[in-house]
């Protein structure tokens, strides 16, 4: 599938012989696009924060998406930077799929005993620790740790841990302080929330320093 | 119906979606703020997951962050519950593109009530009153003369462009109307660099009443009576009550019985409110449609017994209504108290802080709806509302009785509440004697209802 910078109209289905007709009305499509479908969807996609817009009707299909240089800024994750497959066609599927396994995750591991203990309303024990630090999530999505960073790796402070891919759109998981990377406290896939905890970092020795 | 709600909001309202979908028995995932963690509908909730940091627009806010926690705890709806996304037709649109159900109107019908004007040009086609105005734009000094004398005086000239009162100007005459009328160009052409004009009818004295329907998807609709929200303190409603003191058993027909076939007509889906003007002479007029659940939404609950938040679920899970206008019996007086953490003495400023102690009231025909609890600490980020105090009586005289003993035993430590203002209504005479007008409360000055009642 083409990805687009710009929005554009593609044909998805092949189109038969175009007579002179179908040509008027193409053209007279493209007019009605350009003049009132793109500035209704822009004004959509400013409004709604989402990444990637895509609208179908009949043989026509428009996306739009925000641009990439946008992303270094925004940590909210605005925009499908690589999770196209994922998205490809409202391709929720994989996600939901997941979802509803590590849905149990979400409340099983922050949400323990939420009943009677407020989530949360003690400092978890990790970030009293002299010792350790911990990477927490950026947003509510599904957790993708790094692969090629394995627990002993040598990590400085803004180094990207692994994403958050929040409906396709991977937020970064980024290492608080330099250190050496611990335990993982998610598995790939979960469904984690926002400020969950995620990576321990094992902050350098007093020898050390 | 569906299998799992997200509650994409937080306070009270996230506490009473909560409460209607343990009801129907369906489970529900709270989603709240790093600001909301210890509050009580997450401690209550069957799932609870954070969404993003205190600010909104990152977390109550973001759709992204909103559907994403839907999608990942297995939700099939979500429910906006007022403020916030809640009349936001991208969002729903949005939600629906994710193969789940936002609940309220759909996505299409929110947006043809999303434009206010558009709005009263089609239910006034479909025959509800709206505020006589000129015909169009105001051509010249001739033009606008005659346009004043066919609406009759006063009239109300607004730019038609922008809003926030400026080039506004009510006059009362033909001479004032040709003075003001300069004025009110050059100062629409400063503010907006347009200087067309037009008139309104000027409602003197008005009050707020509004009718709350019921439509399902098959066009089955019914209204649950009206309530008046005439008690306002710049614009913003503080008490609400039903049935309006202002309107006779046959006017009160009439209003209701004439929002609710014109809703239907228009094709309006799930529950809704139709918001009029009613002027001095009881005639309404129809200002906006709110499409969605209101705060004051349970005096309606009081006097009809039907839970409103339930009602909207099953509407937008595809269920008929279940129930005809002859099943809805409006029975006794109800009113709302809203509670918010606002200083009545220093102009209502908003305040935050930790309750130290809270003690709910109690008692027959007392309801309080609150997120509150001894120890919450009331984030400065999000509206002052602290909760809803709802008295039901058989008669009004009676609801006023049991409201002010409410207000009596309501102990909420730690911050300062808008209690005293409320007292001082419930004491007053224009109150008591229903006569309260939207403009009253700001004409009069909150500080001589609080001193009328420190002298009574």
């Amino acid at each position: 599938m083409p990805e687009p910078t710009v929005p554009e109209p593609m044909t998805d289905d092949p189109i038969p012989e175009p007579t002179t007709e179908t040509r008027l009305a193409e053209h007279a499509a493209i007019d009605r696009l350009a003049a009132d479908l793109l500035p209704a969807l822009v004004a959509k996609l400013g409004a709604t924060g989402l990444g990637e817009i895509e609208v179908r009707e009949g043989p026509w299909r428009v996306r739009l998406r925000r641009p990439a240089d946008a992303r270094t800024q925004a940590r909210r994750g605005d925009r499908p930077s690589r999770g196209q497959a994922s998205h490809t066609g409202h391709g929720r599927a994989p996600a939901t799929i997941d979802g509803s396994r590590s849905a149990r995750t979400v409340a099983g591991t922050s949400h323990s005993g939420n009943g009677s203990t407020p989530a949360g309303s003690e400092p978890p024990a990790i970030r009293q620790d002299p010792h350790r630090a911990v990477a927490t999530s950026p947003a509510v999505g599904l957790y993708r740790p790094r692969p090629d960073l394995p627990v002993g790796s040598r990590v400085r402070g803004g180094d990207r841990l692994g994403t958050v891919d929040m409906l396709g759109i991977p937020q970064p998981v980024v290492a608080p302080v330099d250190g050496i990377l611990g335990g993982s406290l998610a598995e790939s896939g979960d469904a984690v929330e926002y400020g969950q905890e995620l990576v321990v970092i094992e902050l350098a020795g007093p020898a050390e320093r | 119906m569906f299998q799992k709600i997200l509650i994409a909001n937080r306070g009270e309202i996230a506490l009473r979606i909560l409460r209607a979908c343990r009801q129907l028995g369906v489970r529900s995932v709270v989603a709240y703020s790093e600001a909301d963690r210890d509050s009580l509908p997450v401690q209550l909730a069957d799932e609870a997951i954070c969404i993003g940091p205190a600010d909104a627009k990152r977390s109550y806010l973001s759709a992204p962050a909103l559907i994403s926690a839907a999608v990942v705890t297995g939700c099939d709806a979500v429910h906006p519950g007022y403020g916030f996304l809640s009349e936001d037709e991208g969002f729903a649109e949005v939600v629906r593109a994710h193969d789940l159900t936002f609940i309220g109107p759909p996505p299409n019908v929110l947006e043809r009530f999303a434009s206010k004007e558009g709005t009263r040009r089609l239910l006034a086609a479909h025959g509800l009153p709206t505020i006589p105005g000129s015909d169009g734009l105001l051509r010249d000094d001739l033009h606008a003369l005659q346009e004043a004398d066919r609406i009759g005086y006063p009239v109300l000239i607004k730019p038609s462009a922008g809003g926030g009162g400026k080039g506004m100007r009510m006059v009362r005459s033909p001479r004032e109307l040709e003075s003001a009328i300069k004025v009110c160009r050059s100062e629409a052409k400063a503010a907006f660099g347009d200087d067309s004009l037009y008139l309104e009818k000027w409602l003197e004295d008005n009050r707020h009443i509004e009718v709350q329907v019921a439509i399902d998807r098959y066009g089955h609709g019914v209204h649950l009576g009206e309530r008046d929200c005439s008690v306002q303190r710049r614009h913003q409603k503080i008490l609400e009550e039903a049935p309006s003191p202002a309107l006779s058993p046959a006017e009160r027909t009439e209003l209701c019985e004439t929002a609710v076939r014109a809703i239907v007509a228009a094709g309006y889906e799930n529950v809704g409110t139709l918001e009029f003007l009613v002027d001095r002479d009881g005639n309404p007029y129809f200002i906006e449609i709110n499409c969605r659940i209101q705060v004051e939404h349970p005096v309606s609950e009081m006097l009809t017994g039907i839970d409103l938040v339930a009602t909207q679920i099953r509407i937008a899970a595809g269920e008929p209504l279940g129930f005809s206008q002859a099943d809805v019996e409006l029975r006794g007086h109800a009113i709302e108290l809203r509670i918010n953490a606002e200083d009545p003495e220093h102009d209502f400023r908003p305040g935050a802080g930790v309750v130290e102690r809270y003690i709910a009231p109690g008692g027959p025909g007392i309801r309080m709806d609150s997120h509150l609890q001894p120890g919450y600490e009331v984030p400065p980020f999000y509206d002052s509302l602290l909760g809803k105090l709802i008295a039901w009586g058989p008669d009004r005289a009676t609801a006023i009785e049991r409201a002010k003993g409410a207000l009596d035993e309501l102990v909420i430590d730690g911050l300062v509440t808008n209690v005293a203002i409320h007292q001082a209504l419930l004491g007053s005479e224009p109150f008591l004697e229903g006569r309260m007008t939207t403009s009253l409360l700001d004409r009069v000055g909150s500080a001589a209802f609080l001193a009328a009642a420190s002298r009574a």
